[in-house]
């Protein structure tokens, strides 16, 4: 960057300023929130921050920063894992004692009796399926050894999300080994046979007649074929009852009949009204929608724009070149505010006292959207009210985008469409007044998630017999009557819609480990052949459909896991969604809201025992193994409180304590609870965790509420991982820097170019800012006392990751756990920066604390040439390959640590104790047979999945060629649905990798460091409105 | 006072820390060899085993092919073990009562699997491929040994670290013609023992284990030599016409012919496309 050009953006990020709002301790310590504000602003260059504390340098953040691995002396907290380590070290000290002079025990080999057809063992096969998800399959292809799934990812050749993949999907595969899934029929507690069950239910319902009495309460619908089997029974059995149930769906837009499909690809311009659909598959067509946007933003000659107004900041709202944080209940105000704007016919939006900045804000988002017609896209929001969906797609139908980037579609996603709020309601209102003689749960667990004025667990005692049929012996199970244990998907026949309705068959991958039913087997039992496998009734449902010869078509539809010709026929009707009702009001100013989200990690509860996802930290807030009320800097600060506080927080007649966190750019007066936590039964993982947020959901606000909140005594105990992983040794070493050498407090503190970008303009008029410039240092090969390696002709492995694409949506967090055998650590653990993860995306904010931009940069080992780590190691356990990896040798290893403490990157990760099951038998059938479970006391850090690499080249080796570009794919890249990453022999000067890294904006983070990574980044080119880049505004500290 | 101790035991003194130095060299060198033992490495060893399967007999004395078992020796980094109903393709007919095949039988009857020991036993963090090594020029002879002499079966070699690194520093020395993997008599090239080899064009993208023909019997009278290969063997059967085949081959060039292991060794790290020694020890090829 030149000169003037880094002045200029110094100026605008200082007129910016970064506001502070958590100042209560500095108040204690005499520093006044002036002065660190005055401190940073004298800081040059561009600013960012990771986290409140870091901001503020607060004496924790400090005492964090001087110990890389925060607070051993907290290891023995939990007294029961205390004595479980003494026992576990026990035994491995005698093992260790005997390892030294004894021989390996004797392996048995149990031989096939015949060999499966097909299996080449030690070779991986690969099937299609699909995971069926209530917002719309997501087709895969998973990785099976020896016949158990080991892998789950994208299917690569469907059109909808073409290979990728994303946290949930990848998180499912350690839900299938759960070990804590009910394993037995039970009645009562006792254990029963299913066709008992199957007999029993058959029999009452017969002796009916006309089903009276009967009610079925099923998760959302999404297989065709239980839609099917479904209008069977009810035509058997007219007044049977079903009611469907999904928390996380209830009350929103994708219960209703309505289908609007987005394609970001003709998009210049894109709208989010409250939409996150960057940040997972909570949002329908996530896959596709993120492909799309992160596809035009890898070049800058291609660059869209993001506009986002939303209430609780997301991942989608950060990477907005525009994000304007409203409340959630403004914003179907400003929908049809924009709507009367961009010439709606029949919207009248409400008065409404907008402040200048939102209203400039509106007007130049309308001027956009107009010069952009038929070019744009304006996405609603799936937690927003009715009236967001229908504005949205009225202004989309007034500005020519129906037709271009809007599909809409008669047809649905699930196939039974209905109100599920309503329906719950009649259900209860059934149950109170004695109707109800069997109800059948199928996959809900209402006593945990039904809304809290309904009182369901009341009701619930008034029917009968309660039959449950769920994975888990859960909150419903514990009381049912009969409990049946549900097969997981991946054990189970049935099928299910993408978002685009293509249908893809969902085949089994293993025989049900704990003999568990389906939904299909349940409605089935009352049919004219109650022992009809769901197998059969999958291929009855698509027999009229699949083209030519059966048998063919239907081997081709496993083999390729979709039946073709099945997406929905956009060409047809574009009928516009009347205004259902009056645009509701916004909510005053001063009172408090409160807004209900499903958890981004576990969604509704449903993946609460799944050790992965609960360790996940959460986007933005990067919280783990808890939920929060998470509110604004602004609001902490009115309310007195302290991050980490206990708060009590009332909706109606419910209540729930809560700790607190700050989220920035939530908006004040303002709490975001994600529900999904709370459980009591849910597993050994799971159980205990967070707090339960459907205690204060209500059938009246499901979306958001207004309610109170108060401060009650004592402190919660959060994990968040944002300031782990901090290097302190610049301050010990020599006295030099200022203590706060984590990458992000660098970056706070003084800029050394982790962070590169630029805008449009300034990249046009100078492109190779990411490497020109004052702290955009790049590499020297002639500066270091260590001579340099000579590497290998043929490959030299590199990875490539474009800053503009990421969303941050942790896809290939979750991905590299399952490829690596990564183990879960528990909050406790993490709470003192333990966490295993050898990838972690690292968000950087940037600017105004109640408007900030966040960019988000993966960070895994760099792979560096000039490795840090390497040259510590005593025992030669971190050692350098001819193709340029820094590969780790476990059983060399002693634990020193050195290593982790000399890496710059903070990405070595320390076994600290027997982090790995070795005792779950059901866990050892989930682990990848080619990479090894490491023990305790042994550094392990990101190998680029190296055998993945060794695999690729065995199979070059023996057919005499080189490795193609594109053959080695690792685990993060794969599930990737931004196509973020890139892996590649960078030697071979056509490989994509080898492009992306001459590219002229790739650079190399802490260059100065001379460590010559092998990762580099692509540094980010945003987009912003000019009309609203020029005039930043200043958000007071407290304006709450 | 009289001396405690008397003028003699100086020279005491000075063996006994002779001594203790002796002592812990030998206590030194003894462990050194106890990890080397075959009481660790279970070298030449011969655990119980549900059936004492002879592969003496079944290969040297029926003339049964390795692949004939192990079938993905070539496609995969394990050998493979028989599943029972190789051993009854042949057990249902002969020796169909024989008391030593009870478990066969019952095996096959009950569904349940044989339980064998592992003879050669890596430990789990090495990962090791069949696949590459058979192809690659190492025949099955170099590291299990002449299992064709072998009544019940043991490893003949340690399987040690510094055994394999010892070959992984130098593959010529072991390397052999892949027409030759299978070959338990295989011997090493020498003057009475000539091999001849012809390497094909190196640009025609074929396998390694058809890029390079070699026989044991001088090509250059007959013309019509043994062309060996482990694939398919070039222009052989499937009925491919002689008008087809001179299209489709490649001009056949010039055999070489070798006299001892060293050049042999050399010539096919070189056509086999070998890696470097450098490439071959580095960690991550067997760890990670």
């Amino acid at each position: 960057m030149s000169k003037e050009m880094s002045g200029k953006m110094n100026g605008s990020a200082n007129e910016t300023g970064i506001a502070l709002n958590h100042d209560t301790k500095n108040v204690e310590q005499g520093l006044t929130l002036a002065q660190v504000r005055a401190d940073l602003k004298s800081v040059k260059g561009k600013k960012y921050w990771r986290s409140v504390d870091e901001l503020a340098d607060t004496a924790e953040f400090q005492a964090a920063v001087e110990k890389e691995f925060p607070s051993a002396a907290q290891e023995w907290v939990d007294p029961v894992s205390r004595r479980g380590f003494m026992k576990l070290m026990g035994a491995s000290m005698a093992l260790a004692g005997l390892a030294g002079c004894t021989k390996q025990p004797d392996e048995p080999i149990y031989a096939y009796v015949k060999s499966p057809e097909d299996l080449i063992l030690g070779k991986p096969m690969y099937f299609a399926t699909a995971h069926p998800f209530v917002t719309g399959a997501v087709p895969l292809l998973v990785k099976s050894d020896e016949f158990r799934p080991i892998k789950i990812d994208g299917n690569p050749e469907h059109a909808y999300n073409q290979g990728s993949s994303d946290p949930f999907t990848q998180g499912t595969l350690l839900d299938l080994y759960d070990p804590d899934r009910s394993q037995h029929v039970t009645y009562r507690g006792e254990n029963r046979e299913w066709t008992e069950f199957a007999q029993e239910l058959r029999l009452k319902v017969a002796g009916t007649k006309d089903g009276s009495g009967i009610y079925f309460l099923s998760a959302t619908i999404s297989s065709p074929t239980l839609a099917r089997q479904w209008k069977a029974v009810q035509a058997a059995y007219p007044k049977a009852k079903l009611v469907q149930y999904d928390p996380a769906v209830a009350g929103t837009a994708a219960q209703s009949g309505q289908n609007a499909q987005y394609s970001l690809a003709d998009a210049d311009v894109i709208v989010s009204l409250d939409a996150d659909f960057l940040s997972g598959a909570s949002f329908p067509g996530f896959h596709k929608l993120v492909r799309e946007y992160a596809a035009r933003r890898k070049s800058p000659e291609t660059l869209n724009r993001l506009y986002s107004i939303e209430g609780t900041p997301t991942t989608t709202g950060l990477k907005a070149e525009h994000r304007l944080g409203l409340r959630a209940s403004e914003i179907p105000t400003f929908a049809a505010a924009l709507a009367q704007a961009v010439g709606v016919a029949g919207v009248n939006a409400p008065a409404y006292a907008w402040t200048d900045e939102q209203k400039k804000f509106l007007s130049s988002l309308v001027k956009d959207l107009k010069a952009n017609a038929g070019k744009s896209v304006v996405i609603p929001g799936l937690y927003q009210d009715a009236s967001v969906t229908a504005l949205a797609l009225a202004i989309n139908n007034a500005l020519g985008n129906v037709g271009k980037t809007v599909q809409v579609s008669g047809e649905t996603v699930n196939p039974l469409p209905s109100d599920q709020i309503a329906d719950i309601k009649g259900l209860v209102a059934d149950l109170n007044a004695g109707k109800v003689d069997w109800l059948v749960i199928l996959n809900v667990n209402p006593i945990y998630n039904a809304p809290a004025d309904l009182y369901f667990a009341t009701a619930f005692d008034k029917a009968k017999i309660v039959a449950h049929l769920g994975s888990h012996l859960d909150e419903t199970g514990q009381i049912a009557h009969w409990h049946i244990p549900s097969a997981h998907f991946l054990e189970s026949w049935s099928d299910a819609r993408a978002y685009d309705g293509t249908v893809s068959i969902v085949q089994p991958m293993i025989d049900p480990l704990y003999g568990g039913k389906t939904a299909h087997d349940v409605l089935q039992t009352l049919l004219d052949e109650p022992g009809l496998s769901a197998y059969e009734a999958v291929r009855a449902t698509w027999k009229p459909v699949v083209k030519g010869d059966f048998e063919t078509g239907w081997r081709k539809t496993l083999h390729q896991g979709w039946i073709d010709d099945t997406a929905f026929d956009n060409k047809g009707s574009v009928g516009l969604i009347a205004l259902k009702s009056q645009v509701p009001a916004p909510s005053p100013k001063d009172s408090l809201e409160i807004i209900f989200r499903p958890d981004p990690t576990i969604y509704d509860g449903r993946w609460s025992n799944v050790g992965w996802l609960q360790e996940l930290p959460k986007p933005v807030t990067s919280l783990s193994w808890d939920n929060a009320a998470i509110v604004s800097g602004a609001t902490l600060t009115k309310l007195g409180l302290e991050e980490d506080d206990i708060v009590e927080l009332t909706v109606g007649n419910g209540k729930v304590k809560a700790p607190v966190i700050v989220a920035p750019g939530h908006p004040d007066n303002s709490v975001t609870v994600y529900l999904g936590y709370g459980r009591e039964f849910a597993g050994r993982v799971g159980s205990g965790a967070g707090f339960n947020a459907y205690l204060i959901r209500n059938t009246w606000a499901p979306l958001y509420a207004n309610g109170s909140i108060r401060k009650i005594d004592g402190k919660w105990g959060i994990a968040i991982t944002k300031s782990h992983f901090q290097d302190h040794r610049s301050k010990l070493f020599g006295g030099q820097g200022n203590g706060n050498n984590s990458l992000e407090a660098d970056e706070a503190i003084g800029e050394r170019g982790i962070i590169r970008y630029a805008t449009l303009d300034e990249y046009k008029a100078d492109p190779g800012f990411a490497n020109e410039g004052e702290n955009h240092t790049t590499t020297d090969m002639g500066t270091s006392m260590f001579p340099n390696w000579t590497y290998n002709e043929a490959n030299a492995w590199g990875m490539s990751i474009d800053m503009n694409s990421c969303t941050g949506c942790n896809a290939c967090i979750v991905s590299c756990y399952a490829e690596n055998n990564i183990a879960v650590v528990g909050k406790q653990q993490v709470r003192i920066g333990r966490n295993m993860q050898w990838l972690r995306i690292d968000t950087y904010f940037e600017g105004d604390l109640s408007a900030p931009r966040a960019h988000f940069q993966p960070m895994a080992c760099q792979h560096c040439e000039n490795a840090p780590c390497e040259q510590v190691c005593p025992v030669g356990a971190t050692v350098h390959t001819p193709e340029g990896l820094n590969t780790m040798v476990y059983n060399r290893c002693v634990g020193t640590r050195y290593c982790s403490n000399n890496c710059p990157y903070k990405v070595r990760r320390f076994n600290f104790l027997l982090f790995s099951d070795y005792e779950t038998e059901s866990l050892k059938l989930m682990r990848n047979p080619d990479v090894t479970v490491r023990s305790r006391g042994v550094m392990e850090k990101c190998s680029y999945c190296v055998q993945r690499i060794s695999a690729a080249k065995i199979e070059a080796d023996k057919e005499n060629r080189n490795v193609r570009d594109g053959e080695i794919i690792t685990a993060c890249q794969q599930a990737c649905p931004a196509s973020a990453i890139t892996f590649g022999n960078i030697n071979d000067k056509q490989s994509r990798v080898a492009k992306l890294h001459s590219n002229e904006r790739s650079y190399q983070v802490l260059a100065d460091q001379n460590t010559r990574p092998r990762t580099k980044y692509v540094a980010a080119v945003l987009n912003p409105n000019s009309e609203l880049q020029d005039t930043p505004v200043e958000h007071l500290p407290a304006k709450g | 006072m009289a001396q405690i101790f008397d003028r003699s035991s100086n020279a005491l003194a000075r063996a006994s820390l002779v001594l203790t130095g002796l002592i812990v060299i030998a206590l030194g060198v003894t462990l050194d060899q106890l990890q080397r033992s075959p009481w660790v490495t279970r070298q030449g060893q011969r655990p119980d085993q549900p059936v004492p399967f002879s592969h003496k007999h079944h290969v040297q004395g029926l003339g049964l092919q390795c692949q004939y078992c192990h079938v993905t020796v070539e496609k995969s980094s394990y050998a493979g073990i028989p599943p029972t109903k190789t051993c009854i393709n042949c057990h249902s007919q002969i020796w169909t009562n024989a008391q030593l095949l009870e478990p066969v039988r019952s095996s096959w009857a009950t569904g349940q699997s044989l339980v064998w020991t592992k003879v050669h036993d890596l430990p789990d963090f090495s990962y090791f491929s069949h696949e590459i090594h058979v192809n690659k020029g190492i025949g099955c002879a170099s590291c299990h040994g002449r299992v064709d002499q072998m009544p019940l079966m043991y490893a003949q070699n340690t399987l040690q670290m510094e055994w394999c690194l010892d070959c992984h520093r130098n593959p010529a020395k072991n390397i052999r013609p892949t027409s030759e993997i299978y070959n338990m008599a295989w011997e090493k090239p020498a003057e009475d023992r000539p091999v001849w080899c012809s390497a094909g064009d190196e640009k025609s993208g074929l396998p390694t284990a058809q890029s390079v023909n070699c026989v044991t019997q001088d090509p250059g009278g007959a013309g019509a030599a043994e062309v060996a290969s482990l694939q398919m063997p070039l222009g052989g059967p499937h009925g491919m016409t002689a008008d087809v085949a001179a299209e489709t081959l490649p001009v056949v060039p010039a055999y070489k012919k070798f006299t001892s292991q060293d050049e042999l060794g050399h010539f096919l790290v070189d056509h086999y496309k070998i890696r470097t020694p450098k490439d071959l020890t580095s960690c991550e090829t067997c760890h990670r």
